[in-house]
């Protein structure tokens, strides 16, 4: 009897370990073959330790900067900043950015938690971080790159991400609502209190904070990103109610509905300048693997669901959700775009401004902030993707890289983009703490 | 010279202390392992009975009570092992009947276990404990309440059997 527990528990032993003892598979399948449409789906992979890769960040010393394409050349346009994560450039050329940081108090729940707030604490460490969450702007009235001015534009706000301006009326998405400030073009300073327009879902816990915000092109409506609050459901069903979807927000009453759902984590809100469809980039779920689950950009249609938590790239099930739905994944829409696994896109703009070459006209640029869920990173560098009718057509290429040198140290990481009025590329480079500007050469 | 000081039974036999070992029994009055095994051994067979409640509800709650469990059972364990070991070395023990490996093996075996369920219980929702942090709670069970059985059915603190006069 004894004996048969013994060799029961080895047995029980040696087949856990097996399971753990897996590679973690990063050889396999080949980062670009998760590209376009139709991306590899391998195998799902479940860890006793997910493989985890996260860049040590050093910043950029004087000089040093970020490569760019051929025909392109870049500078910093703003410096010293604190975490800038989004950009948005006024009628008047002025360009506001955003810095901001994570909410604090996210609710320790596991074990884990402890362990995850610390590797995120690592992935978004590198300069101070006391003077941000607030909004800096930027003058450089005769674009040539260098500002006359810089000022604080709006401070003491929470964990901002997304801005949008409708006439004399701008919108800040804080994380936990849509706040709205006079403006009248000129202004370098807001001191007026905001109103809020629209809570948004906020802490606690608050797992994806950055809430992206469009305004519609007639500026009737604003359509924002609230992404998840877990990776996939962790924190209970209950604490993703109305979540992980782009809401549509009435600007006059500031009532909303969910516009799409689905979307694990949607950023880039932006408008697709030939049909005029709404595109966001997506990240996509972790610890399935280091090719799974790749993030993806997307056209967002009303009514859309996209799969998460349940499914992914349309009828996938996730074997971590429970209870599952089946009448959701059923309707579950393929995204259009797969960017390969990890590579976490957080900005996109489409590119309709003169001054870059003309290949780049008509396209989407992607920030790739870069992964931690697999050994070999991927990400960390800007990518265009170039669109005709309205629809991706053709490869990805690298526009701006070298945020990770060759010894897997991140100067700095890409987030959000924006097109400045002398039609450069603007990039934020929240942990490099810097405002990159692309032109052509 | 040894003098009777109290007076005890083992199985219905009078039991003699004598003050040679009252001696030693000074040392032993308060002993750790015994006092800790206690600890981990609850918080695994709890982790069992929240994982059950996890399997049969989906509720996010009992998953993370089995996490929390598993941690603190592993890390009060290691106490448990640390204390054993000192009280092994000390020879704070007199072996009756049967040999004691089974009872240290089996102890080390759950400890080892629970450790890997943790690792099991670090992922995300579902697979988290269904199946296998289920399954290694079970063993985990198994293997704790069965150790602990023989253990003290051969484990006996040198305090309370020390010479058997007729």
């Amino acid at each position: 009897m004894k004996r048969h527990v013994l060799r029961l528990l080895a047995l029980a032993g040696v087949a856990t370990f097996a399971l753990s003892a897996c590679d973690d598979g990063s050889k396999g399948t080949d980062p670009n073959a998760q590209i376009g449409a139709n991306p590899t789906l391998p195998k799902q992979q479940q860890y006793l330790l997910p493989p985890m890769k996260v860049a040590k960040v050093v910043g950029w010393k004087d000089g040093e900067k970020p490569a760019v394409a051929q025909g392109l050349k870049i500078q910093a346009m703003a410096t010293g900043l604190h975490h800038p994560r989004s950009l948005t450039v006024l009628p008047n050329g002025d360009v506001l950015v955003v810095e901001s940081v994570a909410p604090k108090g996210e609710p320790i729940k596991r074990p884990k938690d402890l362990i995850m707030h610390w590797v995120e604490s690592l992935a978004t460490s590198g300069g101070e971080t006391k003077d941000s969450n607030r909004i800096t702007l930027l003058r450089d009235a005769d674009g040539d790159g260098v500002p006359e001015s810089q000022s604080v534009f709006l401070d003491h706000l929470n964990s901002p991400f997304g801005v949008a301006l409708v006439g004399n009326d701008l919108y800040v998405a804080d994380t936990d609502a849509i706040i709205r400030y006079p403006y009248t073009e000129g202004d370098t300073q807001i001191t007026a209190e905001g109103t809020t327009l629209t809570p948004l879902p906020g802490g606690p816990i608050d797992h994806h904070w950055t809430k992206s915000l469009v305004a519609s092109q007639d500026g009737t409506r604003l359509y924002v990103g609230v992404g998840s609050n877990s990776n996939i459901t962790e924190n209970g069903i209950e604490a993703e109610k109305n979540r992980a979807a782009i809401w549509e927000v009435d600007r006059a009453t500031g009532r909303w509905r969910i516009y799409a759902d689905g979307l694990r984590n949607p950023n880039g809100l932006s408008w697709e300048p030939q049909t005029g469809t709404l595109w966001a980039v997506v990240n996509e779920r972790d610890e399935l693997g280091p090719n799974l689950v790749p993030d993806y950009m997307t056209s967002v249609k009303d009514g859309g669901f996209y799969g998460w938590p349940y499914s992914y790239y349309g009828q996938n099930i996730d074997p971590r959700v429970k209870p599952q739905r089946p009448d959701l994944v059923a309707r579950a829409i393929v995204p259009d775009y797969t960017l390969s696994t990890h590579v976490a896109p957080l900005g996109m703009v489409f590119y309709t401004g003169n001054a870059l070459p003309s290949s780049y006209q008509g396209g989407a640029f992607v920030g790739e902030h870069g992964s931690w869920n697999r050994k070999i990173p991927n990400g960390y560098k800007v990518i265009f993707i170039p669109f005709s009718n309205g629809r991706p057509s053709g490869q990805p290429v690298d526009v701006v890289t070298g945020f990770l040198d060759q010894g897997g140290k991140a100067h700095g990481r890409p987030v959000g983009l924006a097109v400045d009025k002398a039609g450069a590329l603007l990039i934020a480079d929240d942990v490099g703490n810097t405002v990159w500007r692309v032109t052509a050469q | 010279m040894p003098s009777d000081i109290t007076r005890s039974t083992v199985q219905g036999t009078p039991v003699h202390l004598t003050t040679a070992e009252s001696a030693t029994t000074e040392v032993v009055r308060h002993p750790l392992y015994p006092m800790l095994v206690p600890f981990p051994s609850v918080c695994f067979v709890g982790a069992f009975f929240t994982d059950l409640a996890y399997w049969g509800t989906a509720e996010m709650m009992w998953a993370d009570f089995s996490a929390w469990l598993l941690f603190a059972g592993v890390v009060l364990g290691c106490l448990a092992l640390i204390a054993g070991l000192v009280d092994l070395g000390q020879r704070r023990y007199v072996v009756t009947q049967a040999p004691i490996w089974p009872h240290v093996l089996g102890n080390l075996v759950a400890l080892g276990l629970a450790l890997l369920n943790c690792f099991v219980h670090s992922r995300d929702a579902w697979t988290s404990v269904v199946p296998q942090g289920l399954i290694l709670s079970a063993l985990v069970l198994i293997v704790v309440l069965t150790s602990n059985w023989i253990g003290w059915s051969v484990l006996v603190y040198r305090r309370r059997v020390v010479e058997v006069r007729p």
